[in-house]
């Protein structure tokens, strides 16, 4: 049934969509930069690994080298600019905008390198076909994104709750003043939440290409539809922002029975106008 | 010749855009990708009108102005009820949603090949044909919008503000309305690149999404914080400098396939290297 | 009668923090009223309360008889009632003439549509309201320094410019976030010259300040608040005297 169809597709795009939630989160209830620059991070994954696999690098060859590109690259944002335009008293407007020219600089190189069309992945154990439950048919790629994200954000609930730094990460993100008179060096932190962020988020830069393919353009529509997630979810929320970005794929994918799929932006932006208009914080505000 | 009235016009064109985009970023301090959105919507309005002789350019000009205006109240009045950030992911929802209307509403703007053979401009019953005559116009238009930025800025609202830019708490505390005096800068703002609009569809007679999309609202964020926040000759400066930057890349000798993706990434360095190095741009005031 | 301003049962918690605890007084009309206590006991808070700035969890603010729950800042300016700010909060690149043009109520010209049609009324009219700025400014002893940048001026004289502000506003009730901290004795014979004289002019004041020289100087009652709550009130003779209070206040219960 078509509507079975979709409602796992839904499940796949949502838990992908959830890293890039959950990743775009870390960064923001911890630095409360708004890092629009994460979609070049994430577009820049996926390409990362197309090269190395078209260079005949193994497929966990490409992705680990993939995975440590990006998180270079998050480090590197950090490091070069976002710290910097911080120590010079920066305002967010200016961040923000910061971080626009790199998203620009980042599709830009991607594009003149790659060019603006889009470009498949070669990996034909990728597309097997698995029937599961009556007649839905999921490619092995779709499984294994599922696989890979439900992971990832148990990885991310044990590290923030269980290691030290994820709790010195927390503790800075609630209280970044307190932070910063105490041991806890909040620049430090930030360097290493960019970096995490940026490796996770090369998950699912790197398994949602598979299906659907490169451009380098990509990266900013997955990217709102996360942060309408989080903040749907609640800001600092972890599981608020993976089980929401589920929900918006689900909404994405169901209203494909009712309208064309280019106007599926437009239930994303529609749910999230509501939410802002009744319910700000979001559903599962983290307690502050 | 022609090349600098061509020049001359769409600079006049963009320098409305630009106080446009001066007013919601740098005075408003909105952050805003979504100036190219409303450029088209003023754009498309006012081709409908003159392609389906509705009506003749001065008024559809209006009902464009009007459109946006009200656009733009609709957008920023929600959104800044509630938190900064919530409307930087509104600003790229409406830019996005924007695009998908203009490449898949075929009907209404002609989807992704756009609407061509767009009549020329018309002032009191004489159509505009030649360039020179646009350029006139398109110039005055310009003229016009300089000084009603100036007449605004001047007056209290301006005062209001620059202050708020300060410190919106103690405006609060001084018994005004920070955010009817945002939403009107907004507002004001509609105005003038839903007017850009109209000018920019009759000069160039063909309109399609890409003049519309995130990359251009990008290259007009760009045109304020080069040529400077807040101020009429940053304003001014900013799409005259920018729009010059395509003639001098044909000068190095970039491949046609990487053209624009050239010009956007140097536009995404500007961006940076003027926040981190002088972000009050050239003419302007730190943002 | 009913009272000028009165606070009733507020309530406001951070999180866990009760910062206000059933916290009631009520202010004379035409008086200066000093409210004192320990650092946290909440005066501020109440002072964004009464403002509309915070709402209370509980309790409820009323003016003159009317009560202001839900009101916006905006509103409780236009009833009457302005704050200053303990740590200034002026427009730093605007002179001080344009600080306190910015704080004049209903000024046309302050949105668009005027400033655009009617530039030559509002031009006129700015030249009437600098006139006022300027006496306001003149009220306070800042006259000499009206075209100044802020940035420019000392802090003694940022202090008397605060005042100009609210001033502007109008408002018949000026709440004072310690508006005499930080001077040197001159400057500060000359706020406490000042206060006397806008009490003189009809205001009245509600004040917030530490220096208990201060209080005892210009205070005609005192209202002791501790941990959210009014714990003793009266002539600034009983209240600074008294040996329980100062235990509180210099540093005994906590």
């Amino acid at each position: 049934m078509l509507a079975l169809q979709l409602l796992c597709n839904g499940i796949v795009t949502g838990c992908a969509l959830g890293i890039v939630a959950i990743s775009f989160s870390f960064v923001y209830s911890t630095t409360k930069i708004f890092h629009v620059a994460h979609a070049g991070v994430y577009t820049l994954g996926g390409y990362v690994a197309w090269s190395l696999l078209a260079h005949g690098f193994p497929a966990p060859v490409a992705f680990l080298v993939a995975v440590a590109a990006c998180t270079a690259l998050g480090a590197l944002i950090q490091t070069g600019l976002y710290a910097r335009l911080e120590r010079r008293r920066a305002t967010h407007l200016v961040v923000l905008i910061a971080s626009l020219g790199v998203l620009a600089v980042i599709q830009n190189i991607v594009a003149a390198v790659y060019t603006a069309n889009i470009l498949q992945f070669d990996l034909p154990w990728g597309a097997k076909v698995f029937t599961v439950v009556g007649n839905v048919r999921l490619t092995v790629t779709q499984l294994l994104t599922v696989v890979c994200s439900l992971a990832a954000y148990a990885a991310v609930m044990w590290f923030s709750h269980g290691t030290i730094l994820g709790k010195q990460i927390r503790a800075v993100a609630s209280n970044p003043f307190l932070a910063e008179i105490t041991r806890l060096r909040p620049r430090r932190v930030h360097v290493y939440v960019m970096a995490i962020a940026s490796a996770l988020v090369c998950v699912p830069g790197v398994l949602v290409p598979l299906d659907f393919g490169l451009q380098p353009y990509n990266g900013i529509t997955p990217l709102l539809t996360a942060t309408i997630a989080m903040i749907a979810g609640g800001v600092g929320s972890i599981t608020g922002a993976f089980v929401l970005a589920i929900v918006i794929a689900e909404l994405q994918n169901m209203s494909l029975l009712f309208i064309p799929g280019e106007w599926s932006i437009g239930i994303t932006f529609f749910i999230f106008v509501i939410f802002m208009l009744f319910r700000p914080t979001g559903l599962f505000a983290a307690a502050r | 010749m022609d090349f600098w009235l061509s020049y001359l016009t769409l600079a006049s064109i963009y320098v409305l855009l630009g106080l446009s985009t001066n007013l919601l970023v740098g005075i408003a301090g909105i952050f805003s990708v979504s100036q190219a959105a409303v450029f088209g919507v003023g754009a498309y309005i006012v081709a409908f009108f003159l392609m389906n002789d509705v009506m003749s350019f001065l008024p559809a000009l209006a009902i464009a102005a009007v459109c946006c205006v009200a656009l733009n109240i609709v957008l920023t009045l929600p959104a800044l009820r509630v938190a900064g950030d919530y409307f930087v992911v509104t600003s790229f929802g409406i830019q996005l949603l924007a695009t998908a209307v203009f490449t898949n509403w075929t009907g209404g703007t002609g989807g992704a090949n756009g609407l061509p053979g767009i009549p020329p401009a018309d002032l009191f019953g004489k159509a505009l044909e030649d360039t020179s005559s646009e350029t006139i116009l398109c110039v005055g238009g310009m003229v016009l919008g300089c000084l009603v930025f100036w007449l605004v800025m001047r007056a209290p609202f301006g005062r209001l503000l620059r202050a708020i830019r300060e410190d919106e708490l103690a405006v609060a505390a001084s018994g005004k309305s920070v955010l009817r005096a945002k939403v009107s800068a907004a507002a004001l703002a509609g105005a003038f690149a839903g007017s850009a609009g109209g000018l920019y569809a009759t000069f160039l007679s063909f309109i399609d999404p890409s003049s519309f999309d995130l990359d251009s609202s990008i290259l007009l964020l760009t045109m304020v914080v080069v040529g400077g926040a807040r101020t009429l000759a940053g304003s001014i400066i900013g799409p005259f400098l920018l729009l010059a930057l395509p003639q001098i890349l044909t000068l190095v000798e970039i491949p046609t396939t990487i053209a624009a993706a050239a010009r956007q990434l140097i536009y995404g360095v500007l961006l940076i290297v003027f926040m981190l190095f002088r972000p009050q741009g050239l003419a302007g005031e730190k943002l | 009668m009913t009272a000028y301003l009165q606070a009733s049962g507020v309530e406001v918690s951070f999180g866990g923090l009760k910062a206000l605890n059933d916290c009631s007084f009520t202010i004379q009309q035409g008086r200066i009223t000093c409210l004192v206590g320990p650092n946290g006991a909440g005066k501020t808070t109440i002072f964004n309360v009464i403002t509309g700035f915070l709402r209370p969890g509980a309790g409820s603010v009323s003016f003159k008889g009317q009560t202001l729950d839900g009101w916006k800042p905006q509103a409780i300016v236009a009833a009457g009632i302005a704050r200053t700010f303990q740590n200034l909060r002026l427009f730093v690149d605007l002179t001080a003439v344009d600080n306190v043009l910015a704080s004049l109520p209903a000024q046309a010209g302050e949105e668009p549509v005027s400033a655009i049609f009617r530039p030559f009324h509002v031009w006129s009219a700015q030249r009437r309201r600098r006139e006022e700025a300027l006496a306001i400014l003149d009220r306070v002893g800042l006259s000499a320094r009206s075209g100044d940048f802020v940035r420019n001026l000392s802090y003694g004289e940022q202090k008397l410019l605060i005042i100009a502000r609210v001033l502007a506003t109008g408002a018949e009730l000026l709440l004072l976030d310690e508006p005499a901290s930080g001077l040197s004795a001159g400057a500060l014979e000359g706020v406490m010259t000042l206060l006397r004289r806008l009490q003189d002019d009809g205001k009245t004041l509600l004040v917030v300040e530490h220096n208990t020289r201060v209080v005892q100087k210009i205070a005609d009652d005192v209202l002791f608040l501790h941990q959210g709550h009014l714990m003793a009130q009266g002539s600034p003779e009983t209240i600074v005297n008294d040996p329980a209070l100062a235990e509180i206040y210099f540093g005994g219960a906590l």
